[in-house]
């Protein structure tokens, strides 16, 4: 199920097992950078989707 | 079309042809050089912010997402202000570039500007009316910013406060012809209190145990038999002790996704052992900061910037109050001298990016901020050398590896300002003189034993505390500790001075706005002599800061009910004692003060009318007074006469420099008499932004020469462009005329010196010299601008190829390319100084 706990860049939180960090690797104009966005486990994931293997 | 230059010369040929930006290039490290090409400039070019950057629109929706939820809870406001803090610093979006060791920004991402909704309401209109900051897709996003600006219409920190002004006051004010700015707690200039914060004995942790040490005690004291007003009272201080807990956990828990978030990367993305190790030492140091005290470089720059950022979370900060080689100094000396565990070019590296993330930081603000400050978001000027609380010589290896820094990296905000006393040795100087002769124009220079006395003279400040001074904006010292730093910009009452002589021509009615603002004092062809002119100056001058003063004293005293800051209050020993607000002036010794833009206008025009009217009699006021109503149209000859042959301040003239001396008397005596609520005094501080572009089109035609739409004068006491004819030093001996502690807080003068006469040992040694007779003088600042009018034209006309030529615009530098055309001139019509 396409589901953000299901994503590769899902990293549950210790302290809530019901959230986690999006990490994800961003290329912009000046820069390049991993950013952090924390999400519900059982949300339903975005286009950036990849499942965990 | 422009030739693109270029770009493969060695570094000596670029330094002998003064391109000290491509030498900077070339210079510094890879790390550096990445970083410093990785920033999204923020600072607004000709209002505007740049391509691609945008507004942050998750702050936004984030706090009004909490303050929704919390808007029916039974929560204080001050409880519920620190959970809506919290909730933005617990779900922000946070990211780690490339290269970087420090971590931290106010955005969501690196090219957008924080917005904090609940300010203004103006404001939040500007957010919605500015598509070019919107981001794609814009009429989604609109949406989103109609939404939350229709939450916080009503209820955001201005709208709650107004009710509460004067309403004429603040009418006057919103005007935009006399003051610059909003009295808000929660914008404005926010000087810390260091001494208790970054002296290494505490950090985050250890505040939240004497907090929590202080909710004991209060619970005992509430609890047992009897009743006082005392304990009436405390139940407010329990609130604000507990909003300040809320806030530092919120503070601690943020620095602690940046270390997962350093430790993921390094665990799962990166290849590279060596980016690997970095990581996973920027997730040791965010795992220790700011919950613990910092136990090297690295951490006590990251600890500073967390404090940065969450304050700037709390509010809109226009300032960077500061004093890093101070602060920071023994943890540099600790791990590059003692243990070694730095080479100074690894520590260089860190004091790059230091300087590389605050000059990333921005927050949105309105255009009439951005064109008073064109080319940079804020005025972030970090105080170094000085003196130590014992009057010995502060200057540490720091500041010159600030000063080797700034070379390297080239941004033009933070810029320093450093505190000369006559115990800096000379290869401090040497540093500071380099960066000068790089075309940074700073540091600007501060004649520190002038300032201590300027500092316990207007505000009583202990001798042990004026000591340690930082600049609270551009140029006002103001103490880092428990009772003297000042925690909002009180100098909301930033006064356009040159409306007080035009007012002497209207009896207080402004022609621009179409309102009565000064005095209405008597028809201005009434006068019979100068005296009575004079005095009708003085009233027009009296009236116009009172009305300013009057809204920031009010704005004081709402401020911890309305607009309370309770992370500031919590790095703040006076609060962490008392349980009250760090904005309640109670607990406070006051360190107001009243920027003084436009300011030489008054004393040129006042110098003219003395001259030309009363006498030589070759006009009558009749005349003059139609003349400037008609904009000088039909009146040329008439207007030469007034700017050639009227005395102009800055040749040591003494009969204009004595008119100086007069006005700042007059305002200085007056000074006294406006009292903050804290009971301390308002003294006046001439000095631009560039105020003098802003309000060219607000200032009417003026007795000096000028037109409707001239350019003001730069500001300060720096003599109008060009019309300082006499040298380096009769500009000095007129400035030297003032008394530096008692006729002011501080004033700003610029200076240009010509880059070929600086070069090598001979350029040091004229400067020190030059340097000398302004130190003798007991001169308070001065600072230069040293880039030659031939890279300035070419810089106007191939933009492209001239991206990183600096340039001293007022308190503050920017990037020339980034600053208005007329501001451009403006700079390059000031008389370059042959020393």
């Amino acid at each position: 199920m396409q589901i953000c706990s299901n994503c590769k860049s899902y990293f549950p939180l210790e302290e809530d097992n019901k959230k986690g960090d999006c990490v994800r690797r961003v290329i912009d104009r000046r820069q390049a950078y991993y950013l952090s966005k924390i999400v519900k486990s059982e949300a339903i994931s975005c286009s950036y989707f990849q499942e965990k293997k | 079309m422009s030739q693109p230059i270029e770009r493969n010369k060695s570094v000596e040929e670029y330094i002998k042809n003064h391109e000290w930006w491509w030498a900077a290039e070339k210079t510094r490290s890879e790390r550096l050089d990445y970083l410093r090409k990785g920033i999204w400039k923020k600072g607004a070019i000709g209002g505007l912010y740049a391509p691609g950057v945008k507004v942050d629109l998750e702050r936004a929706e984030l706090h009004t997402q909490k303050a929704k939820e919390l808007e029916f809870s039974p929560d204080p406001y001050v409880i519920k202000f620190a959970k809506m803090i919290a909730h933005v610093l617990d779900n922000k979006t946070i990211f780690i570039t490339d290269h970087s060791q420090l971590v931290g920004y106010t955005g969501s991402l690196p090219n957008t500007i924080a917005w904090d909704p609940s300010c203004a309401s103006i404001l939040n209109d500007e957010v919605y009316n500015d598509p070019t900051a919107i981001p794609e897709p814009v009429e989604k996003n609109q949406k989103i910013i109609e939404d939350v600006n229709a939450y916080w219409a009503g209820k955001t920190d201005l709208d709650k406060m107004m009710p509460s002004f004067d309403i004429e006051d603040l009418m006057k004010m919103l005007s935009g012809s006399i003051g610059w700015g909003v009295p808000l707690a929660r914008g404005g200039y926010s000087n810390k209190d260091y001494e208790y914060i970054m002296t290494g004995k505490r950090a985050f942790q250890d505040i939240i145990d004497e907090i929590n040490q202080k909710l004991d005690d209060a619970d005992e004291e509430i609890h047992k038999p009897g009743a006082s007003k005392e304990i009436a009272l405390m139940y407010d201080k329990i609130n604000n002790w507990d909003a300040m807990i809320i806030t530092l956990e919120a503070g601690i828990r943020i620095a602690k996704r940046y270390a997962r978030l350093a430790k993921i990367i390094a665990e799962n993305f990166e290849e590279d052992p060596k980016r690997k190790k970095e990581l996973l030492k920027i997730a040791e140091t965010c795992d220790r900061v700011p919950e613990k005290i910092p136990r090297n470089l690295q951490e006590s720059f990251q600890y500073d910037i967390f404090i940065q950022m969450i304050s700037r979370t709390e509010a809109i900060e226009g300032a960077w109050p500061s004093r890093p080689d101070y602060y920071h100094g023994p943890y540099y000396d600790k791990d590059v001298n003692i243990d070694k565990t730095l080479t100074k070019e690894q520590a260089l590296d860190l004091v790059g990016e230091f300087m590389i993330r605050a000059a990333e930081v921005c927050q949105f603000k309105p255009k009439w901020s951005r064109e008073g400050l064109q080319g940079i978001d804020g005025t972030w000027v970090w105080t170094m050398g000085g003196v130590k609380k014992d009057g010995t010589d502060a200057c540490n290896d720091l500041t010159i590896a600030f000063m080797h820094a700034a070379r390297l990296v080239r941004v033009a905000n933070p810029t320093f300002a450093f505190r000369w006393h006559p115990k800096v040795k000379d290869d401090v100087m040497k540093e500071i003189f380099e960066c000068l002769k790089h075309g940074l124009g700073y540091p600007n220079i501060r004649h520190d034993p002038i300032l201590i006395a300027n500092s316990m003279h207007w505000h009583g400040h202990p001798i042990e505390e004026a000591r340690l001074w930082v600049h609270q904006a551009c140029l006002s010292p103001c103490p880092p500790t428990k009772k003297g730093f000042q925690p909002m910009r009180m100098a909301n009452a930033t006064v356009n001075c040159a409306k007080i002589i035009e007012y002497v021509f209207s009896s207080g009615y402004d022609n621009i706005v179409n309102m009565q603002i000064g005095a209405e004092t008597p028809e201005v062809t009434s006068f019979k002599d100068f005296e009575q002119f004079f005095d009708a100056w003085v009233t027009q001058m009296k009236t116009t800061f009172s009305i300013l003063v009057r809204a920031v004293n009010r704005a004081r005293i709402l401020a911890p009910t309305l607009t309370p800051r309770p992370f500031l209050s919590a790095l703040s020993e006076r609060s962490i004692e008392s349980g009250l607000d760090t904005c309640d002036p109670s607990i406070a010794r006051g360190n107001a003060w009243i920027t003084a833009f436009t300011w030489v206008e008054n004393i040129d025009s006042l110098a003219a009318v003395k001259k030309l009217v009363f006498d030589e009699q070759k006009y009558t006021l009749a005349q003059l007074k139609q003349a400037l109503d008609s904009d000088w149209n039909g009146y040329e000859r008439m207007r030469i006469d007034f700017v050639k042959n009227a005395p102009k301040w800055g040749n040591d003239d003494d009969y204009v420099d004595n008119i100086m001396i007069r006005c700042l008397r007059a305002a200085a005596e007056f000074s006294k008499e406006l009292k903050c609520p804290c009971g301390n005094n308002w003294p006046i501080l001439p000095e631009n932004v560039s105020g003098n572009i802003h309000y060219a089109n607000i200032v009417g035609a003026l007795p000096n020469g000028r037109r409707l739409g001239d350019a003001l004068y730069d500001g300060g006491i720096s003599p109008g462009p060009g019309l300082d004819k006499n040298g380096p030093t009769a500009v000095l001996n007129s400035c030297g005329k003032i008394d530096h502690i008692t006729d002011g807080r501080a004033f700003l003068l610029n200076q240009r010196l010509s880059p070929s006469q600086l070069a090598g040992d001979k350029g040091y040694k004229l400067w020190r010299a030059y340097m000398k007779t302004w130190a003798d003088l007991g001169i308070d600042h001065i600072q230069f601008n040293v880039v030659d009018d031939s890279t300035l034209r070419s810089a106007q006309k191939e933009p492209e190829n001239y991206q990183e030529v600096i340039v001293r615009v007022a308190g503050y530098s920017a990037h020339f390319v980034d600053i208005s055309r007329k501001t451009q001139d403006n700079i390059i019509q000031r008389t370059v100084q042959g020393l």
